[in-house]
């Protein structure tokens, strides 16, 4: 599968966060938004939520089971969950890895 | 003799229904004479006093009459029901059953010897005491079955006191604390037990409406059962004055709605374990969740926000797990509470607290909130581990009608977020099609 797919679920996941969140925490749909940090819309909660959604469209669309948010993602140098875009890639690499 | 004062009642009340079995009614004289009969037949069969007797039935004349006749007999009595039939064998085991007595549907008795010896340390005490025993199995939610061994003596000594009674079912099991309380509640006062075969809400309800019945002691789940099924409307439930419940936390949303639809009847919530008994209890009102605890020879105490018993009439202890008594007799229920003034307000386990970045989720505060829903038939919440907010919460539903399963959760999430502060909402919501409730009408729950 193309990062390109991976990255249009990640953007579907944000809209469906969109749907349920509170104004504050709504997000922009774009591969730029921040989930992290100052500049993020995001708390911790709100963050898991989006990942959680995530995980569900990679099953849907590809019949596997991801754990994004694990050790492996929590000790990595750059955190996967910085941006739309990184965790879409990171999505993909483990992605990937599993095929 | 153990059951003297009964037995006292039993006279008294020789014309009145004391059970009523399969459309037929068995008075207080025919109890005392079955009473008698078993007695005979227990020397005849050659079972010694203090003998270990497995009896597997449900509520039925003969399980009634022979219950009281162990006790008589100084046996130590391990009821055992079809609930718990996958882990009989083990169960039979732990319990070192000598005597085997098998209470059929038909309610036909039959007699068999067990190749087991009861030597267990705790039992020596009991024969050391004279007395009869009870060992009743706990459900094992948290891992392996504990049997607790009661003094029977103990337990009884409540029961002395006169107190009024209700025409009741005994829908809790023969085999469970709450089934053996009831029983014993209503005999000791000359009341009428109400079997039923059938635990449905609908069988239930036509036995209410058919026997006239009273009273009714249950659990949370079949409330929420009962509401589901809208099996109280096809039924006249005009005698029923009082629904208890217990087992498990209630949820509020359940309570308020049962609350709503029969405004006449008393709910009260009651409280007690396997280990310590059944508490006297008195709720504030039905629509609360607030209730007194307590009662002659039990004292409560809360220690960092959980519950701790003191029984005159505690268990002896386990036949297979280490004493779970503090050094000074305080059992450690392990149940969270809230205290205001006498009250109490009972949140749940704490080994199914779930901990959301350091705040804390009791399930049944947000399966209330999702039982409430539109089309939500019952709903199990537990936790995930997560290593961004330590852990999730999750909740399996089952759904009255079939509805599309991603607009559901996301409705359902909504809704949530409504009432519930953000950490409590839950992030992953399953459907199952399956049912969620154990043959005792518990929730069966699901562990982080």
């Amino acid at each position: 599968m193309e990062k390109e797919e991976v990255l249009a679920l990640v953007l579907e996941a944000v809209e469906e966060w969109n749907q349920q969140a509170e104004d504050e925490q709504r997000l922009e749909i774009s591969p730029e938004t921040r989930l992290l940090g100052r500049n993020s819309k995001l708390d911790s909660l709100g963050l898991v939520n989006l990942i959680v959604l995530v995980e569900e469209k990679i099953a849907d669309r590809y019949g596997v089971h991801l754990t994004l948010a694990d050790e492996r993602a929590m000790s990595q140098e750059r955190s996967p969950f910085r941006s739309v875009q990184s965790l879409a890639e990171y999505a993909h690499l483990l992605l990937t890895e599993k095929k | 003799m153990t059951i003297e004062f009964m037995l006292d009642v039993f006279r008294e009340n020789r014309q009145n229904e004391a059970i009523i079995w399969r459309d037929q009614a068995y008075s207080y004289a025919w109890l005392l004479d079955r009473l008698a009969e078993w007695q005979a037949a227990l020397t005849e069969q050659q079972v010694p006093a203090g003998a270990v007797v497995i009896l597997e039935a449900d509520f039925s004349p003969n399980a009634v009459a022979l219950f009281l006749a162990l006790i008589e007999h100084n046996c130590v009595l391990v009821p055992l029901t079809r609930s718990v039939e996958a882990k009989k064998a083990e169960f039979i085991e732990t319990a070192q059953g000598e005597v085997r007595i098998v209470i059929d549907e038909q309610d036909q008795v039959r007699f068999e010897r067990l190749p087991y010896r009861a030597d267990h340390p705790l039992y020596a005490e009991l024969r050391r005491r004279g007395h009869p025993g009870l060992i009743l199995f706990s459900s094992g939610s948290t891992g392996k079955n504990k049997a607790a061994l009661h003094d029977l003596t103990g337990i009884l000594e409540k029961f002395k006191v006169r107190r009024h009674t209700k025409r009741t079912i005994t829908f809790l099991l023969y085999d469970h604390i709450g089934g053996v309380n009831t029983m014993l509640y209503i005999l000791s006062n000359g009341g009428t037990i109400i079997t039923v075969q059938d635990r449905s809400p609908e069988a239930v309800l036509a036995a209410v409406e058919k026997y006239r019945v009273e009273m009714l002691p249950t659990s949370p789940t079949f409330i929420n059962l009962i509401l589901l099924s809208e099996a109280y409307k096809r039924y006249d439930l005009s005698s029923l004055q009082t629904v208890t419940y217990g087992t498990e936390p209630m949820p509020e949303s359940t309570l308020k709605r049962f609350h709503e639809l029969f405004p006449h009847i008393t709910l009260q919530q009651t409280y007690g374990l396997s280990e310590v008994g059944i508490l006297r209890s008195k709720s504030k009102s039905s629509d609360s969740l607030w209730v007194k605890l307590g009662g002659e020879g039990f004292e409560t105490r809360v220690v960092d926000g959980i519950l701790h018993i003191k029984a005159k009439s505690a268990m002896l202890g386990y036949l297979n797990a280490p004493s779970p008594f503090t050094e000074d007799g305080w059992f450690v229920t392990g149940d969270e509470v809230l205290v205001d003034g006498e009250y109490f307000r009972i949140l749940g386990r704490r080994s199914e607290l779930i901990n959301v970045g350091g705040e804390k989720v009791y399930p049944a505060e947000v399966e209330s909130v999702l039982q409430e829903q539109p089309n939500v038939a019952e709903a199990t919440v537990y936790g995930e581990k997560n290593p961004i907010t330590g852990n999730i919460v999750c909740a399996l539903v089952r759904l009255k009608e079939p509805e599309d399963p991603k607009a559901a959760a996301l409705r359902l999430k909504k809704a949530c977020r409504a009432v519930l502060p953000a950490f409590k909402v839950p992030v992953k919501i399953e459907f199952v099609d399956e049912e969620m409730y154990s043959e005792r009408y518990k929730k069966i729950r699901l562990r982080p």
